[in-house]
């Protein structure tokens, strides 16, 4: 419905205020009214990097035929759905001493608006979010960019590494869609230190890079200082449900995971979340998307079984959910809930040894990521 | 996690399963480690699965008392515990048959009025039933016995009755005895007082006697028998099948006229031998315990055990056994009066 006439010349008065002003040259001297404001102090240089993949790892997109597609990239930030516990998970992370949240998506730059609308919405706050300049590549004849993830992300990553310190260390979260376990490994060995130049170019020609996206990380890769360790982890997101042993060639900093309750576990006992906070992922899960005791529980035995967990910290925190432990007091006032997570507390503290059915991966694992590219990227591998 | 494929393939069709029916939790009972191998190398959700270590496991060729007596750790028997205290509502398991129904003997009650527990079969029709059109009829007994009463045929109809009218959503099934014709006065003298029985019960939708001609074409959705005679006549019928398909096998190899013709015929026989395939159905039930139990082929692959999963998915949602406690006690009352 059109606007009534006097709003409607309000506006267009107000449109050409506007463009007056912007006409009129800035003196020298004076501030310029559209002057950023003093710049608040420069916050301090974080411990701790959380890289995030968004479709499939934080929200549940389908891209698999042109209508999800469509339906993707035209819905509503208020349409769109996160992953359960993803967005709880943020929120925890986001509470870390000198934390910093980097999403980087394959979506186009143009979905921007309604991707940060739809993190604003779940609360989630993040210092960087990248997205892909496909409209760029489209008009510049680069489809194959399009589509492909190596020359897009790698660059990026290695971008967003420059200028931090050595002793930084990250969490890489992807998805078991497209490459992402390929792409954060390399990622990991290349500021490792582990990954030669000349290796690095073969990779990157073998993905089907485009020879400047090549040059690009080559050149940021090689003038990143040495970070031994610097990726803690990698979580992959299995959305496709993925068999885990897919994963194994890429040794135990992987983490192939099915919901982020399992994320929140391992990040238990690495140190990095507290009792309270697993809590509140697990919350979110049960009052948001219907969990229920049996799918927490045998989210847990399921790192169990794999050597992703240890029995003593599934115990440790079920010491933390009984009444007497610290975690109850945190999980609001949510009888049910409650309930829940304390049987789930008492169910923890009786478990007993189960069976180590998969020895974790060694971790100074050496990948072949030539031999790796084979398996996960095969469509790409030939050079363009 | 018996079978003749266990536990990979009893793996993957849980695995299946746990992808395809987000309502069912599957526990897995067997040698927690090798689940735990073969977990790994499968799709699933793990958040629908859990493992409960048993190691033990009754063979296929074991004798089913000597092998349960010596392995009380077997996995059936571990899972037919669980499904006593219900942590589970039914037991599937693709193991050896005999093993199977003595551990759900050792382990649960037979129903008030049940003095022996059929073992049932599903065998495809010709004609459709139910709700969903189910192309399969129920046949039982098929081996759980050797010698059968006429009151045990009675109680086989009520089970099999109570099982069809909820598995196929079929609520008057028709119930027939298998018998060498279909004059009340045919056959030995435990099917003759049996018709007769069964004449008087209201609440089952008897329609007499049948011949073994009436089971593939479906003239009725519940067919009872004794245990012997059930079991050969299932063993015949499967027997049937497999040789058609070899003669059509034999066929395509010989003339080019025959291969032009069969594969002119390639999309009827695909949907045939869609209908005529046991995997789709998945198990069939022993009858008569307190618990429900769905005995798969121990042939079966993924794709039946997931299906057989499904079946006691279904079948768990209602309250079979109280429907057949009350017909049973129905059909104690008629006796008694």
């Amino acid at each position: 419905m059109a606007p009534p006439p006097d709003e409607r010349s309000e506006r267009d008065r107000e449109r050409e205020r506007r463009r007056e002003e912007r006409r009129k040259p800035v003196r020298p001297g004076v501030e310029s009214i559209k002057a950023a404001p003093a710049p608040a102090p420069a916050p301090p240089p974080p411990r701790h990097v959380y890289r995030w993949d968004l479709d499939k790892t934080y929200l549940k997109t389908e891209f698999d035929t042109l209508k999800d597609l469509l339906r993707s990239a035209f819905e509503g930030a208020e349409a769109k759905q996160s992953i359960p516990g993803a967005a709880a998970l943020l929120r925890e992370l986001r509470h870390g001493e000198r934390t910093r949240i980097c999403f980087i998506s394959g979506s186009p730059r143009q979905m921007r608006k309604v991707l940060t609308k739809k993190l604003q919405l779940d609360g989630v706050e993040f210092d960087e979010f990248i997205l892909k300049p496909n409209l760029r590549n489209m008009l510049t004849g680069r489809w194959a960019a399009m589509r492909e993830q190596v020359g897009y992300k790698l660059p990026a990553l290695l971008a967003g590494r420059s200028g931090l310190a050595p002793d930084v260390r990250e969490t890489c979260f992807g998805d078991d869609a497209e490459a992402d376990c390929f792409i954060y490994s390399l990622y990991a060995d290349v500021i490792g230190g582990l990954v030669s130049r000349p290796l690095l170019e073969e990779i990157l020609d073998r993905a089907g890079c485009y020879e400047d996206d090549a040059a690009r990380a080559v050149s940021l890769a090689e003038a990143l200082p040495p970070a031994p360790g610097a990726v803690e982890r990698i979580f992959i997101h299995l959305d496709r449900k993925s068999p885990t042993s897919r994963f194994d060639r890429y040794g135990a900093r992987v983490v192939p995971i099915f919901n982020y309750f399992q994320v929140a576990l391992v990040m238990f006992e690495d140190g990095r979340l507290g009792a309270a906070q697993v809590v509140r992922v697990a919350l979110e899960m049960v009052d948001r998307f219907g969990y229920t005791l049996d799918a927490l529980r045998n989210s847990l035995s399921d790192l169990l079984r794999r050597s992703r967990l240890r029995v003593e910290t599934a115990r440790a925190l079920g010491a933390q959910l009984m009444p007497s432990g610290d975690g109850v007091p945190l999980l609001g006032a949510l009888p049910e809930s409650r309930e829940l997570l304390t049987q789930l507390g008492a169910r923890l503290t009786q478990f007993g040894d189960v069976p180590v059915v998969m020895p974790p991966p060694p971790p100074d694992l050496r990948i072949d990521f030539l031999a790796a590219l084979e398996v996960d990227l095969p469509r790409r591998r030939k050079s363009r | 996690m018996g079978g003749d494929y266990a536990p990979d393939e009893i793996v993957k069709g849980v695995g299946q399963l746990s992808l395809e029916a987000p309502h069912v939790q599957t526990i897995l009972v067997g040698h927690a480690e090798r689940i735990g191998q073969a977990l790994l190398k499968v799709r699933h959700n793990p958040e629908r699965i859990s493992v409960h270590h048993a190691p033990d496991v009754v063979l296929m060729h074991e004798k089913p008392k000597d092998a349960l007596e010596a392995k009380p750790e077997a996995s059936i028997l571990v899972a037919a515990r669980l499904v006593r205290d219900h942590v589970a509502d039914a037991l599937v398991s693709a193991g050896n048959t005999g093993a199977s129904v003595l551990a759900c003997s050792m382990t649960w009650q037979r129903i008030h009025g049940v003095r022996r527990a059929p073992l049932a079969a599903v065998y495809p029709t010709e004609i459709r039933r139910g709700e969903k059109d189910d192309p399969f009829s129920l046949l039982l007994d098929v081996g759980a016995t050797l010698d059968v009463s006429a009151e045990d045929l009675c109680t086989f109809a009520i089970l099999g009755s109570a099982y069809a009218a909820r598995v196929s959503k079929n609520p008057r099934p028709k119930v027939a005895l298998l018998s060498n014709g279909a004059e009340a006065g045919k056959g030995p003298p435990e099917i003759v007082e049996a018709h007769r029985l069964l004449t008087q019960m209201s609440e089952i939708n008897f329609v007499g006697n049948i011949e073994g001609v009436d089971i593939p074409r479906g003239t009725a959705d519940v067919v009872v028998c004794g245990g012997y005679v059930g079991n050969v006549v299932l063993k015949m019928l499967e027997g049937v099948s497999e040789t058609v398909l070899r003669l059509a096998s034999y066929a395509y190899k010989e003339k080019l006229v025959w291969r032009a013709g069969l594969m002119m015929l390639g999309g009827g026989l695909k949907r045939l031998k869609e209908i005529t395939d046991w995997e789709q159905y998945g198990g069939a039930p022993v009858l008569g315990f307190d618990r429900l139990f769905i005995k798969a082929h121990g042939r079966s692959r993924a794709r039946a055990i997931t299906n057989a999963c499904k079946v006691a998915a279904k079948v768990s949602q209602g309250n079979l056994v109280a429907d057949i406690e009350e017909a049973l006690r129905r059909f104690e009352a008629r006796r008694a009066a």
